[in-house]
């Protein structure tokens, strides 16, 4: 027995070495989402009546929810190409041939490693009415007289929810797309340039081609936690004013964790899944085309 | 890097000197205005136009961070979640990875795109039956109500960055040692581990950043003040009227330095491993 654990033979240790990981996959990841289509489906109110389908007929009907999908959607699709658009800025300026290297990289790695809600705050106190930098310096540049409220009007407050989250995420961007720019072959520019390509050209002919890989691997991350938005508005403006900014996974936590409804919380989890997977699919299917 | 340097603009120091400044200032300028902030006494946070300099720095708010405030506990806690967390996922990831590196597995590609579709689950579906599941263990307000889903959201990065370390390390040097009457378990502990320490580190640091970074589930499994780490204990920290500004930024100070300190000594190995199996956002 004791030979046999010291020379296992290669199935037995396969078996040794993965049980660990999917057993928390299990127990986890695999049981959670049978557990919540179960609560989802099989709901009892409070006298143990039978609910049924109640709860998603009571989601469909329900303006929270309606409100809260909108804002993750349009957060979404705000945040991803914006990131994109400031991560593939910051790489290219990156990219630059520096002879120190440490400083771009480490001001790109510096947002990354801050946590979500540690950014919601500093920006929430950047957006401050009264002692906000950003206040202050529309002030000084004349651009307002008077001080303006922007986490308390719905539509500010939004825009400065996606200002946020584009900034805590373009530097990740940065750091994907960065190592797609190194890896494209310098001969090709060279070539181009015999060609008499202009850097605009280059840039749209060979820089963004080469990098497509990366930036497909690097939308669909950011997509699926874009869907996912919970720290920067739970912590800038817990959502408000009113419902202004609430996100799909705020209503989930509200009533799982503050309202103990389980059953609806549920139901919530279920059609964020949903969207989840479709979008995924969307990618993956988009992926496949172009590989083909 | 070339488009820079065929062209006499684009290679100009001035230039660079421009492009460095920006993603500098767009890094470090959050960071750098909560410190300025924390520096200033409260009576030069209250005065209008606002300072951008502190003109009479002081240490009260931090002082009163750690008075006012547990934030000593906090420190605590988060220090013993994400170490746990970490530990845990580089023994279960290491595992898993060097089974599908170094094995003779017939679904050797479905393992690896089942461990890594794991991270395709939005978390937030997750929280009720996790929450459900500790409530019903008694887990609940316990460092192992995060530690062990921590491990699960660890486990694709740890696992992508230790596959390819595996991977990088000659099957030969096994072969060789076992060849010399190392047994298998031998040649894995004196060949192997030894060989891919540095990728063991790199997973670890990203471990330990996602685990200490970590909102949504801190947030809701521990409620109780004794074991909320810091994000969410920072975030919860409520004055009587106000939001503590003064404290808050002296808190945040506190527990940015850690990480930024961390990721400062070894900013390569945490790109590369970022771009190996980066599925943060």
């Amino acid at each position: 027995m004791l030979s046999k654990l010291r020379d296992p033979s290669e199935k037995t240790l396969a078996v040794m070495l993965l049980s660990p990981a999917f057993a928390l996959l299990l127990a986890i990841v695999v049981y959670p989402i049978g557990k919540l289509i179960y609560n989802s489906l099989f709901a009892i109110d409070k006298d143990g009546a039978f609910l049924g389908l109640q709860n998603y007929v009571d989601v469909w009907q329900d303006p929270l929810f309606w409100n809260a999908t909108q804002n993750t959607l349009l957060i979404t699709l705000i945040t991803v190409p914006g990131a994109l658009i400031v991560g593939l800025a910051l790489a290219l300026l990156a990219n630059l041939p520096f002879k120190r290297k440490w400083p771009v990289r480490l001001s790109l790695l510096l947002p990354w490693a801050l946590p979500l809600s540690f950014a919601g705050l500093i920006f929430a106190w950047f957006f401050h009415t009264e002692y906000g930098v950003v206040n202050d310096v529309l002030m000084r540049l004349g651009l307002q007289d008077e001080p303006t409220s922007w986490l308390l009007k719905p539509r500010w407050a939004f825009a400065a929810i996606c200002l946020t989250i584009i900034w805590k995420t373009a530097s990740f961007m940065a750091l994907i797309l960065l190592a797609g720019l190194q890896m494209i072959p310098r001969s090709l520019y060279e070539a181009a340039e015999v060609d008499g390509a202009n850097l605009w050209q280059q840039f749209w002919q060979i820089t963004i081609p080469m990098l497509m890989p990366s930036i497909v691997v690097a939308l669909i991350f950011r997509t699926i936690t874009a869907l996912q938005t919970f720290d920067i508005p739970y912590t800038m403006t817990k959502g408000g004013p009113g419902e202004a900014t609430e996100t799909l996974a705020m209503l989930i936590h509200k009533y799982t964790i503050d309202y103990s409804d389980i059953g609806f919380g549920s139901t919530l989890a279920v059609f964020m899944f949903v969207i989840s997977l479709v979008v995924t699919g969307f990618y993956l299917n988009h992926i496949g085309k172009n590989a083909a | 890097m070339s488009m820079a340097q065929q062209h006499g603009l684009w290679s100009s120091p001035m230039l660079r000197w421009i492009a460095a400044g920006i993603v500098v200032i767009n890094g470090f300028f959050p960071a750098v205005w909560i410190l300025f902030t924390s520096l200033k006494p409260e009576s030069e946070l209250v005065q209008k136009p606002i300072t951008w300099w502190p003109h009479g720095p002081t240490l009260e708010n931090y002082v009163r961070a750690f008075t006012d405030q547990p934030l000593l506990t906090y420190l605590k806690n988060s220090v013993l979640v994400a170490s746990g967390a970490t530990l845990l996922s580089l023994v279960v990831s290491a595992f898993a990875a060097y089974a599908i590196a170094r094995l003779n597995l017939k679904y050797r590609q479905l393992i690896l795109t089942c461990i890594v579709a794991s991270s395709m689950f939005p978390l937030v579906t997750l929280l009720v039956p996790i929450f459900e599941t500790m409530r019903a263990l008694g887990w609940l307000n316990s460092y192992a109500a995060l530690i062990f889903p921590y491990v699960v959201l660890n486990l694709p990065v740890c696992t992508l960055v230790l596959v390819s370390f595996f991977q990088s390390i000659p099957k030969d040097l096994e072969n060789a040692a076992m060849i010399d009457g190392c047994t298998r378990m031998g040649a894995l502990v004196r060949v192997v581990v030894p060989l891919a320490a540095p990728g063991v580190f790199t997973a670890g640091i990203l471990a330990f950043v996602n685990s200490w970074d970590e909102f949504l589930l801190a947030l809701s499994l521990n409620s109780s003040p004794a074991v909320r780490t810091l994000p969410v204990g920072i975030a919860l920290y409520q004055g009587e009227f106000t939001f503590p500004w003064p404290i808050i930024s002296a808190a945040l100070i506190v527990s940015i330095v850690p990480i930024a300190l961390l990721i400062a000594a070894f900013q390569e190995r945490v790109v590369g491993g970022l771009t190996q199996g980066g599925l943060k956002g």
